[in-house]
């Protein structure tokens, strides 16, 4: 493994994505405002509108990134170049993780942040704020792996809608468990036994998924 | 600059790429059992008709394709297990590759800047002249031939040891041809160099190369000396009756026949062989040398001959 070459092909598309970062960076600081804001629908729209940096960013990220570099033929141009198969996965993974953790992790300090600060929000509401937002990074982690395992993106849009269609049931079943609910309305932040749970099966999921994308990338034969 | 601790391109063999016994199959298509090897210095042509696996061949020892069976060994160094050493001194051309359509002409040169140490400024400052590209000019905007300029640009300004070129001049017009021919003319005045370059136009081969190798059909056909070809291969011209059969000889094909008149190709064409065939009964007509497109042909249908059931 030569960690300058994995640090050079990183930066390149760290550069090569800095546009659409910026704005999905923008987006989320904004989206986590108005997602705090003391109005009910104005709040839920922001709430609506950090899933959707979140999901569009990876998404569009990952196309960017990974699955653009075969449809535009640019990766043979990278591959030509003394890298090997090892360091030019390693740093394609890296990078479509970073930029997507960019805006998620923005999202993710803003929201906690504000909630915690801001007097008419309640606190208790953090730790399903964390579950949510582990339960973006999990599925976001299946698109990477099946995008680098089948180099498609018609299959890595499926994965995606999937993911959203079971986001939409978490986020239901979530809120109308009595546990959670109670939880979100506490002045203090605690922890469940459900929603610990929770997140320990979402970490579960991304680390396995991350671990795949890597064994799938590194046993590819033909990269071009 | 890109280097692996501890690994070094070794410069004691006196191969620039071997490769031995090496296939690959896909669903429509198989390279069989192809043994290659190119010594350092010269420049090989690789001529074989659309899908004959040409680019095939060329990704493999790129270390971009793994094959089934076989090894690679490129600058001294396994392309399996060591391909970002050998890359160090290799510059790869494919008409399949691609730049960064939304970055311009100066970021690319930067960016292959950063990572080769040998990198020349003045060739590549040179280059950007007389290739009449602009640093400023984004790839978006680039036509064919501005477009595999700027590669070969990129390539060439890191000085490699060996030069491995996919169909560089296809698809050009005759002046960016020009130009680009032009060039490699300069590179391969530099002896030290190796440069294997794939084509099915032989004219651009048999101005560049001084070994050449055929490839069809995912089997390597001949390869040899470019003046050997053209030594040893003749066409013949004769007549003779109708019962007269082809004799027997090494290396010989009837290419055609009307009425009376035979026209047949010897690739082993000497005084000898001659008398034989007059000997056999036909009367000689002429004997006329034949252009490498020609030999490229005619050893393209003898092969597809002996292997069709």
């Amino acid at each position: 493994m030569n960690t300058q070459a994995i640090g050079i092909l990183f930066l390149k598309d760290l550069y090569l994505s800095r546009r659409p970062l910026f704005a999905y960076f923008a987006a989320g600081i904004l989206s986590s405002a108005v997602s705090v804001i003391p109005q009910p629908t104005v709040a839920f729209v922001g709430f609506i509108l950090i899933l959707t940096v979140a999901i569009g960013s990876g998404m569009h990220l990952l196309g960017e990134l990974l699955l653009s570099e075969g449809s535009d033929q640019t990766r043979t141009f990278i591959l030509s170049l003394p890298v090997s198969l090892l360091d030019y996965s390693l740093a394609k993974i890296a990078v479509v993780l970073t930029t997507f953790l960019i805006p998620w992790f923005t999202m993710l300090a803003c929201s906690i942040v504000l909630t915690a600060v801001l007097p008419w929000s309640k606190a208790g509401a953090i730790p399903v704020l964390v579950v949510v937002f582990f339960e973006l990074l999990a599925s976001y982690a299946l698109q990477l792996v099946t995008a680098v395992i089948s180099d498609s993106v018609g299959w890595t849009i499926a994965v995606m809608v999937a993911g959203n269609v079971f986001l939409n049931l978490f986020l239901m079943a979530l809120f109308q468990n009595p546990e959670v609910s109670e939880s979100m309305k506490a002045a203090v932040p605690t922890l469940s036994p459900l929603l610990f749970k929770i997140i320990c099966v979402e970490v579960a999921i991304i680390v396995v998924a991350l671990g795949l994308a890597v064994a799938m990338q590194v046993r590819k034969r033909d990269l071009v | 600059m890109i280097h692996e601790t501890g690994v070094a391109v070794s410069t004691k063999t006196e191969s620039a790429i071997t490769l031995s016994h090496v296939s690959k199959r896909y669903r429509h298509f198989t390279l069989s059992d192809i043994s290659l090897d190119f010594p350092r210095g010269t420049v090989v042509g690789l001529i074989g008709p659309n899908g004959a696996g040409k680019s095939t061949i060329m990704r493999i020892m790129m270390g971009l394709v793994a094959p089934d069976s076989g090894s690679v060994s490129v600058l001294g160094q396994p392309i399996s297990s060591n391909q970002a050493a050998a890359k160090r001194e290799i510059g790869y051309f494919s008409e399949d590759m691609r730049l960064y359509k939304r970055e311009s002409i100066g970021w690319h040169l930067q960016f292959v800047r950063s990572v080769f140490p040998g990198w020349d400024d003045d060739y590549a400052s040179q280059l950007l002249s007389r290739f009449g590209l602009n640093p400023e000019q984004h790839v978006k905007g680039l036509s064919q031939g501005q477009r595999v300029k700027a590669v070969l640009l990129l390539l060439l300004a890191r000085r490699p040891q060996l030069l491995i070129l996919d169909e560089p001049t296809n698809g050009l017009d005759p002046v960016a041809r020009h130009e680009i021919l032009t060039e490699l003319m300069r590179v391969v005045e530099d002896e030290n160099r190796t440069v294997l370059f794939s084509s099915h136009n032989t004219q651009d081969v048999e101005k560049l190369s001084d070994s050449i190798t055929f490839i069809d059909r995912g089997r390597v056909i001949a390869s040899r000396g470019r003046d050997e070809f053209l030594e040893q291969w003749r066409r013949i011209r004769l007549q003779a009756p109708a019962e007269w059969n082809v004799p027997a000889m090494p290396g010989i094909r009837l290419e055609s026949q009307f009425r009376s008149q035979r026209v047949i190709s010897m690739d082993q064409f000497d005084q000898a062989a001659l008398d034989a065939l007059q000997a056999s009964g036909a009367t000689l007509e002429g004997v006329e040398r034949m252009t490498l497109e020609e030999i490229f042909v005619s050893c393209v249908m003898r092969g597809r001959e002996e292997t069709s059931p």
